[in-house]
C-alpha cells in the first residue's frame, strides 16, 4: 500500500513537472543552504584543526600586558631567564624560543627579495615537523655559536636562487642594522593548501628562512615575548596558569599583568564564530522551509481540489477517509523529501566546488544529509496535513458530481 | 440461520426509505417511504426523469449516501446507519461501480485501474495483477491493459470501468446511466457485456432514462416525485447478435 502511494505520488508529480519543480524551489534553496553552511562550517573547522596540528595546538604566546603602561625593563625576558623556565618546568615544555623575528632584503647575486626571519632553537623541528629535502636542519651548534646559517623552504629558495637545491649558497641580509653573508645549511618542503597559505604567508611575494633565534636576540639578549609549546600530555589551562604566575613572580607582577594568548583560546574562539554563524543560518533556513511548506500547502490545496472527481472516484472504490489522507501526505511528503535531495545536491555541490578552489577537503557529514531530507519530509508531512484532511473528508457524492 | 436462508434469497431489501434533503431553510423530499426488493441474479432497469429520485437511490443502494429514515438491507447487512469508513468497506466488498462519463483515473493504465479496488482491499501485487489482467480479457480489452484512458474510446474506457466494477466479485453491479456518452454501436456492446454478466450470475441495476437500454433488462422500475410509479417485469430483447440479425421485433 505504501509503494502503492508512493508510486501514485511520483506519478501525480510527474504529471505536473513545472509545477512541481517551482514548489520544492522553497525547500531546495531551504535544505540547499543549510548543507552548504554546516558542510562549509565543517570543512572550515576541519581545515583549522588540520592548521593548528601543524602549527601546534599547545603553543602559547606570553608577554607583558598590553594594557599595562608602567612597563619596565625587567618586564623584558632575557636569554637566562627563558633557561630557568625551561629548567623549571622541564618535561612540560615542549619548546620555548624568544618568538624572534624580522624583515629584511635579501641579496643574492642581482637578484633582491624580502625575507621573513623566524629565530628558532633546533628542537623546533620536534613541534613543527618539516620535510628535508636538501642538507640539514639547524643543529645545538649553529644556535650555540650564533653561526649565520639558516633553513628555507623549497620556493624561497627557488625565489632567491633559481633553484631548490640552495645548500651552500651564501646570500647577504641585514639583521638589525648589521650586514653579513648568511649560508643556506638546509632546504625543506611544505605542502600548503591555498587557504592555508592565505592564513599562514600573509604577503606571499615573501621569502621566508629559520635562523638561530640566538642571532635575533642578539645584541641585548632581551626580548619582550615568550613563545612556547606545551608537551601534548599536560593540562594547558593548569600549566599555563602556573607558567604566568612563576613569571609574575620573578618579575614581582601580578598574574593579571601578563597576556597570554593560546591556540586552544583562539580555536575555540573559532568555534564560537561558526556556531553563531551556523546559528544565523539555521535562522534563514527554517524561515525558507516554512515558506517552503506553506507553498506545498498551497499547491497540495490546488491539486486536492483539481482532483476532487479523483477523490470521489476513489471512494467509490472503497477507499476509506484514512486512505485518501494518506496518500496525499505521501504526496506532499515526497514532493518535500524530492525538493530537500535536490537542495542535498545543490549544497554539497557548492561545497565541493567552493573547496576544491581553495584545495580543502570538503566535509559533508552523511548525518546531515540524512536528518535534512528527513527534516524536509516532515515539513511535506506537517504542512500537507490540512489538504489531506481537506482531501479525506470531501463527501463521494459532491466528489463524483464535481467538474 | 433463518437469516442466512432469507438473504440468499434477497440482495436488496429497502424497507420504508425515507430521503430527506435538508438545506437550511428548506427541507426537499427526495425519496418518500420506498419500499423495494431485488433478488440476486436480476437485471433491473430504474427509470424516471431528472429529479424523480432515481438518482437519489442510486446514491443511497450505492452506499455512497445515508437514507435519512428507514431500512436498507444489502446482502443481509443493515447499511443504513453505518459510518462513512464502514460504507467505504461495503463498497469496496459488495458494489461494483459503472459510471456515466467513466470515471476512470487519468494517468493511470486501464490495468492499474481495475487493480485499485483490489488494492483497497489490501489483495497482494500479485494478485492484483493476474486477476486485472483476467477481468481486462473477459471484457475483451485485455491487449489494452497498459493503455492509458485518454488512448482509449468511450466504450473501451467503458469496458474497463466494468471490468473495474467486477474487479472484488462484488454481488451487486450498479450503473448509473452507463452509455450516456456512448454512441449507439458502442452503446450496443456494452449493454450486451452487461446482459452476458447478468447471464453469468450478476446482479445489474441500472439507472437510465432511454427505454432502448432499459429494454434489455427482464424488471424495470420507473419513479415520479420521489416515489415508485411502476415496477414492471420486462420480456428482455433477444440479445444474441444472430437472433436481432434475423429481425427481432423486440428492439
Amino acid at each position: 500500500m505504501l509503494l502503492e502511494n508512493m508510486s501514485m505520488a511520483f506519478s501525480a508529480i510527474r504529471a505536473n513537472k513545472m509545477r512541481s519543480f517551482l514548489t520544492m524551489l522553497g525547500i531546495i534553496i531551504g535544505i540547499g543552504s543549510v548543507i552548504a553552511i554546516v558542510s562549509l562550517g565543517d570543512t572550515m573547522r576541519n581545515m583549522f584543526a588540520d592548521l593548528y596540528k601543524d602549527i601546534g595546538v599547545t603553543q602559547a604566546y606570553l608577554s607583558i600586558g598590553y594594557w599595562v603602561e608602567d612597563v619596565r625593563q625587567s618586564d623584558y625576558f632575557t636569554l637566562d631567564e627563558m633557561e630557568r623556565v625551561k629548567e623549571v618546568f622541564g618535561d612540560e615544555i615542549s619548546y620555548i624560543d624568544s618568538n624572534a623575528y624580522t624583515s629584511a632584503d635579501a641579496t643574492f647575486g642581482r637578484t633582491k627579495i624580502k625575507f621573513d626571519y623566524q629565530g628558532i632553537d633546533d628542537t623546533f623541528q620536534d613541534v613543527q615537523p618539516v620535510n628535508m629535502v636538501y642538507g640539514r636542519y639547524l643543529t645545538d651548534a649553529d644556535i650555540k655559536d650564533r653561526r649565520k646559517n639558516v633553513v628555507m623552504d623549497t620556493k624561497s629558495a627557488v625565489k632567491l636562487f633559481g633553484t631548490e637545491n640552495a645548500v651552500g649558497k651564501t646570500f647577504r641580509t641585514t639583521v638589525y642594522g648589521s650586514v653579513d653573508d648568511y649560508t643556506v645549511v638546509g632546504v625543506y618542503r611544505k605542502e600548503l593548501n591555498a587557504f592555508q597559505a592565505m592564513m599562514m604567508g600573509g604577503n606571499s611575494g615573501n621569502g621566508s628562512a629559520y635562523l638561530p633565534y640566538t642571532l635575533l636576540t642578539w645584541p641585548n639578549d632581551q626580548f619582550y615575548q615568550l613563545h612556547v609549546y606545551a608537551s601534548p600530555d599536560v593540562n594547558l589551562d593548569d600549566f599555563y596558569k602556573r607558567m604566568v604566575a612563576y613569571i609574575a613572580k620573578k618579575k614581582d607582577r601580578a598574574p593579571e599583568d601578563f597576556y597570554l594568548f593560546t591556540a586552544a583560546s583562539e580555536m575555540s574562539s573559532i568555534d564560537t564564530m561558526m556556531g553563531g554563524l551556523a546559528a544565523a543560518v539555521g535562522g534563514i533556513a527554517a524561515i525558507s522551509l516554512l515558506v517552503g511548506g506553506i507553498g506545498i500547502m498551497n499547491i497540495m490545496l490546488v491539486s486536492v481540489t483539481e482532483r476532487t472527481r479523483e477523490i470521489g472516484i476513489r471512494k467509490s472504490l472503497g477507499a476509506r477517509t484514512r486512505d485518501i489522507k494518506i496518500q496525499f501526505l505521501t504526496e506532499s511528503a515526497i514532493l518535500s523529501a524530492c525538493g530537500g535531495i535536490i537542495g542535498v545536491l545543490m549544497g554539497v555541490g557548492l561545497v565541493s566546488a567552493g573547496s576544491a578552489v581553495f584545495g580543502l577537503k570538503a566535509v559533508i557529514r552523511p548525518e546531515v544529509v540524512l536528518i535534512a531530507v528527513g527534516f524536509s519530509a516532515l515539513v511535506g508531512v506537517f504542512f500537507g496535513l490540512y489538504p489531506a484532511s481537506k482531501a479525506a473528508n470531501k463527501d463521494p457524492i459532491d466528489a463524483l458530481r464535481y467538474e | 440461520m433463518r437469516e442466512e436462508e432469507f438473504v440468499s434469497e434477497e440482495l436488496i431489501r429497502l424497507e420504508d426509505l425515507v430521503k430527506i434533503y435538508d438545506t437550511g431553510t428548506l427541507k426537499v423530499i427526495g425519496l418518500k417511504r420506498i419500499n423495494l426488493t431485488i433478488r440476486r441474479g436480476e437485471f433491473v432497469a430504474i427509470m424516471g426523469q431528472s429529479g424523480s429520485g432515481k438518482s437519489t437511490l442510486m446514491n443511497i443502494l450505492g452506499c455512497l449516501d445515508r437514507p435519512s429514515m428507514g431500512h436498507y438491507y444489502l446482502d443481509g447487512i443493515d447499511v443504513a446507519q453505518m459510518d462513512q469508513d464502514e460504507l467505504s468497506r461495503i463498497r469496496n466488498q459488495k458494489i461494483g461501480f459503472v459510471f456515466q462519463s467513466f470515471n476512470l483515473i487519468a494517468r493511470t493504465s486501464a490495468l492499474k485501474n481495475v487493480e485499485l479496488p483490489m488494492t483497497y482491499a489490501r489483495k497482494n501485487k500479485r494478485y492484483r495483477r493476474e486477476r486485472a489482467q483476467e477481468l481486462l480479457d473477459r471484457v475483451g480489452i485485455g491487449v489494452r491493459a497498459q493503455h492509458m484512458p485518454n488512448e482509449l474510446s468511450g466504450g473501451q474506457r467503458q469496458r474497463v470501468a466494468i471490468a473495474r466494477a467486477l474487479a472484488n466479485e462484488p454481488p451487486l453491479l450498479l450503473a448509473d446511466e452507463p452509455t450516456g456518452n456512448l454512441d449507439t454501436a458502442s452503446t450496443n456492446e456494452i449493454m450486451e457485456l452487461f446482459s452476458k454478466l447478468h447471464d453469468e450470475g450478476t446482479t445489474v441495476v441500472l439507472v437510465t432514462h432511454e427505454e432502448d437500454v432499459a429494454a434489455y433488462t427482464d424488471r424495470i422500475i420507473r419513479f415520479r416525485d420521489g416515489e415508485i410509479i411502476s415496477d414492471e417485469k420486462n420480456e428482455p430483447c433477444l440479445r444474441r447478435q444472430t437472433q436481432r440479425q434475423e429481425g427481432s421485433s423486440c428492439c
